[in-house]
């Protein structure tokens, strides 16, 4: 896999944080509370690595294929502590017991919400690039974040032994409801990104 | 609070993804979804080895061997025999190989095709599988501990524990 220059490290971070910012936005309309974003990472992550970055606790994750003008353009997750995911739907729905069983309603509006957040992730990114990026239908995960991740990456990583692993945390204190929004683009797409990358950053010397 | 078997021993060898170690250290490899954790022991010796198995073929990559069925089986044979382990006393045990969703991609479940080529691969060395907790579509946490018998420990997601 090509290594990344420094540059090219922080050109994606700077049109991640532009995506997550959008994302965040989103996310604190919808909850009505205010929402802290850490500054993305963008980081080379060896597979042997992943551990160290997403763990096996229980989780709710919902899943996005990236679409569009780029077939099969690696992943766009959402993810959060099971606990953190039903204090959001609680809120959402005027809820407030925490004890339950995850439930349909839970299920729809976990989807929904991770579904507007990519959304605005990718409309936001895609424009900037001036290219069309969909999110696939959501795939909802409730397990161990761990787990989840590995069945993409039999996906992404068939031939390289290291991923390009985006991350930003997302935390509402008002609610104690943390998560994490997760890119695992495909190398091909990668590739393509930063070369638009590059043209963009020439055009503006 | 469930107790958490792979935290609760900070001494456990991680095994992350495409990894291997031979040895009598507890090990571990958390999170297996579609992955599978190989473990193979030498009930005579009480040494053994595990791979966080990723993919089933190698299609000739030598380059991380514990991430494919083939390699991973082969460079797990190699160091155990270097050890003295022979394949009469050596016995395996699969955790992991789950569909947790539908792909994508639409392609047949990753999970199962592992499961397939180390069971093929096994057949082939002769060794026999004592033990197995693969399939479904749920993340499990495996913990062995090679000083202390052929017990493989798995975890879920929601706490539940078993040994195999």
């Amino acid at each position: 896999m090509a290594i990344l220059t420094p540059a090219q490290i922080d050109a994606l971070g700077e049109l991640g944080n532009i995506g997550a910012s959008h994302a965040a936005t989103t996310l604190s309309q919808m909850l009505m509370g205010q929402i802290e974003m850490t500054v993305p990472s963008v980081e080379i992550v060896d597979l042997a690595d992943i551990y160290k970055h997403v763990t096996d606790d229980l989780s709710a994750l919902v899943i996005f294929e990236m679409q569009g003008e780029i077939e099969h353009g690696g992943y766009v997750i959402f993810l959060m502590p099971l606990s953190s995911a039903m204090r959001m739907t609680n809120t959402m729905l005027g809820m407030t017991d925490e004890e339950r069983e995850i439930n349909e309603m839970d299920e729809s509006a976990l989807n929904e919400i991770g579904n507007i957040m990519v959304s605005a992730f990718l409309d936001a990114t895609a424009e900037l690039l001036g290219l069309v990026m969909l999110p696939s239908p959501p795939i909802l995960v409730i397990d161990m974040g761990h787990a989840a991740i590995e069945q993409l990456l039999a996906e992404v990583a068939m031939d390289v032994n290291e991923v390009v692993f985006f991350h930003t945390k997302l935390v509402c204190d008002q609610y104690a409801i943390n998560g994490d929004l997760l890119m695992l683009p495909e190398m091909t797409t990668l590739a393509r990104i930063l070369e638009m990358m590059d043209q963009l950053l020439k055009s503006h010397i | 609070m469930d107790v958490n078997l792979s935290r609760s021993d900070p001494k456990a060898i991680m095994i992350g993804i495409g990894d291997y170690h031979v040895g009598v250290e507890p090990m571990t490899s958390i999170g297996l979804g579609s992955c599978i954790g190989l473990i193979l022991h030498d009930t005579r010796l009480g040494i053994g080895g595990m791979a966080h198995i990723m993919l089933p073929e190698s299609g000739g990559k030598r380059d991380r061997p514990g991430k494919y069925a083939d390699t991973a089986i082969e460079v797990l044979m190699k160091e155990l025999t270097a050890k003295g382990c022979s394949k009469k006393t050596l016995q395996a045990k699969l955790v992991g190989g789950a569909q947790m969703f539908a792909n994508f991609s639409g392609n047949l479940s990753i999970g199962l095709r592992n499961i397939e080529a180390i069971k093929m691969y096994l057949k082939n060395y002769e060794i026999r599988i004592t033990g197995e907790d693969i399939g479904g579509n749920k993340g499990r946490t495996v913990t062995y501990c090679a000083a202390n018998g052929f017990i493989v420990r798995v975890r879920r997601a929601d706490g539940a524990c078993s040994e195999i």
